[in-house]
């Protein structure tokens, strides 16, 4: 069951906790939380998204309304095709991760990305293998961010869980890691934990 | 340093000016709207007294009557509208380096079926003697300032050609220009008869040439659009109602005469736009007439150009078409459409032509990168570099 490796977009940012990547197509955005990869040199860079906007290409131009007299959001971009060419769809990862040769870090590697590297979505065997271990989860829990990073954690867990057999193992077996990490602070604990209860659905499978 | 409390009182008394002059046209507009109307104006024998008078003003060729008002033809279901604009970075004499950029923004948009947009940022950089100059004979003249600007028009015309020809077919399509088809910066400057030849004979009429040869297989048509106009031709023709001479001619018979004191002088400060926003219902088209000017008279031929003004919600625009398509009822109705429907999908100004200028644009700090890029690479290779002292003040300033 080897997928085929999506291409995203494009590096256009590059620091060493993490990356922006522009999207070829517009509103083509990774989800919140998912992982994904890009290589410096012979080394993969894994990375959890964490944030995605789409506004105007040029920071002078502001989207304006146009919809007043237009019968549908389609009918918008029908009878300004330019539009879609003027918008971009942007998406901001944390770094997580790498892979050097077989072994995969669960920490920062010694380079950041480069600028124009392709970021590519990370298969659901890639997801299933960098998550065997819970060492990412701190640098999740202490990173700052414009996202509530208990969200963020949350949504990465959920999706991670979804490439395990026993997604229920797999959550339980985080959670005890973010118990261990958050010891201090029932509060955010308990936050976390709540948005990643194991639904009836997700025990099924 | 702008001292801004010296210039303040000045433009308070500019003001003034302006409010005090504004009765005065007030009253001018109404004769002149009154003319237009008027019926009893023989409009062939006016059409015959502007083709034979000798004036020292501009003065529109007729073809349609005046009061002519015609509203817009159907708009086409898919069609394409294609524009370019351009700006340039001038030769900068203060550098070592003689070179300048030209940067043509190119836009192409379908709408119908299949919606769809190419937006194009085109830069040249022109640094071989060729390009830096225009040569005729043992004469040259240096291609910087008013004559760059002229290129560029050129160079604009040609991009237009050249996506004209890219174009499927059958599809109704609109080729539109910003600004004027007269190129009026050769008209106004005494430039040699070679450069002349070489930016329009060989030039921007050859390109005109090229989209003739092709609108002749495919419904294509070419327009240039002017926002805020500010030409009087028509008022002027005006004039020649009011001018007891026939044919008028002003050095003659009002060659003693102050001007205000002039018979035709009841129409004076009153411009074509302000007519035709009286005159014209709103997505009307005015009626046709043709430019008199001598460039155009003597270099345009079968490009003559004829123009229309047009009522939008917000101003009166003036179009400018060559005689082609104004003789082309279906063309000039599907220019008239097209460029109703592009001013309507632009908020008031032609989205084309709106998105070629953001496509051309150079800003300040684009001018300054472009500077130091060249002074780069000039660096990598061991050039010495010679900036002017000036230059080196500008950009060191101290106290």
């Amino acid at each position: 069951m080897k997928q085929p490796q999506q291409r995203l977009g494009e590096v256009i940012e590059a620091s060493t906790t993490g990356f922006t990547a522009q999207c070829y197509e517009l509103y083509e955005l990774p989800p919140l939380g998912s992982l994904v990869k890009t290589t410096e040199g012979e080394i993969e860079l894994y990375a959890v998204v964490y944030q995605a906007t789409t506004e105007g290409l040029e920071p002078g131009r502001k989207p304006i309304a146009r919809g007043k007299d237009e019968a549908s959001e389609e009918a918008i971009f029908q009878s300004s095709p330019q539009l879609a060419k003027l918008l971009r769809s942007e998406f901001s990862a944390l770094v997580v991760g790498h892979r050097n040769g077989n072994k995969i870090l669960q920490y920062l590697p010694p380079r950041p990305a480069r600028i124009h590297s392709f970021v590519h979505a990370c298969t659901a065997e890639e997801i299933k293998a960098f998550s065997q271990a819970f060492g990412f989860l701190n640098i999740l829990v202490n990173a700052e961010l414009e996202t509530p990073s208990d969200e963020l954690i949350a949504a990465t867990l959920r999706l991670m869980s979804t490439t395990h057999e026993d997604s229920r193992a797999f959550l339980v077996g985080a959670g005890k890691e973010l118990a261990a990490l958050l010891g201090q602070d029932y509060a955010r604990l308990k936050a976390i934990l709540e948005r990643i209860k194991p639904t009836d659905e997700s025990t099924k499978s | 340093m702008l001292d801004l409390s010296r210039v303040a009182g000045q433009i308070g008394e500019m003001v003034g000016q302006l409010k005090a002059d504004g009765q005065e046209r007030q009253q001018h507009l109404v004769r002149a709207l009154t003319l237009m109307v008027d019926r009893s104006v023989d409009f062939e024998k006016l059409k015959r007294k502007a083709a034979q008078s000798k004036t020292t003003f501009l003065v529109a060729g007729l073809v349609e009557p005046l009061a002519t008002h015609t509203k817009p033809a159907e708009t086409p279901t898919d069609f394409s509208v294609i524009a370019t604009d351009g700006s340039q970075i001038d030769v900068d004499r203060h550098q070592s380096a003689r070179c300048y950029l030209i940067n043509i923004g190119r836009i192409r948009l379908d709408y119908g079926k299949n919606p769809r947009a190419t937006l194009e940022s085109l830069p040249r950089l022109c640094a071989d003697d060729n390009a830096l100059v225009i040569s005729g004979g043992t004469r040259e003249q240096v291609v910087e300032g008013a004559l760059l600007n002229i290129k560029r028009s050129v160079d604009e015309c040609q991009h237009l050609a050249d996506m004209s020809a890219e174009l499927p077919p059958a599809q109704p399509a609109l080729a539109v220009i910003d600004g004027s088809l007269i190129l009026w910066g050769l008209a106004g400057k005494e430039f040699p008869d070679f450069v002349v030849e070489e930016l329009l004979d060989k030039g921007f009429i050859k390109c005109l040439d090229d989209m003739l040869k092709l609108a002749k297989k495919r419904p294509l048509a070419l327009a240039s659009y002017i926002s805020f106009p500010r030409s009087t031709d028509v008022v002027n023709a005006l004039r020649l109602v009011l001018c007891p001479h026939d044919p008028a001619d002003c050095d003659k018979y009002c060659g003693e005469t102050n001007i205000g004191k002039r018979p035709c002088d009841a129409v004076a400060g009153v411009q074509d736009r302000d007519l035709f926003a009286n005159l014209l219902a709103d997505s009307e088209r005015s009626a046709l007439f043709t430019s008199q000017s001598k460039i155009v008279k003597e270099n345009y031929g079968k490009h003559w150009v004829n123009f229309f003004y047009m009522k939008l919600e917000d101003e009166i625009a003036r179009v400018e078409i060559p005689e082609w398509v104004a003789q082309d009822t279906a063309k000039l109705g599907m220019t008239h459409a097209l460029m109703l429907d592009q001013c309507r999908r632009g908020q008031g100004y032609p989205a084309a032509l709106a998105e070629a200028h953001e496509q051309a644009v150079v800003t300040g700090a684009d001018r300054e990168n472009f500077q130091q890029l060249v002074e780069i690479l000039m660096a990598d290779e061991h050039m010495t570099q010679t900036t002017s002292a000036k230059s080196r003040s500008k950009k060191t300033r101290w106290v």
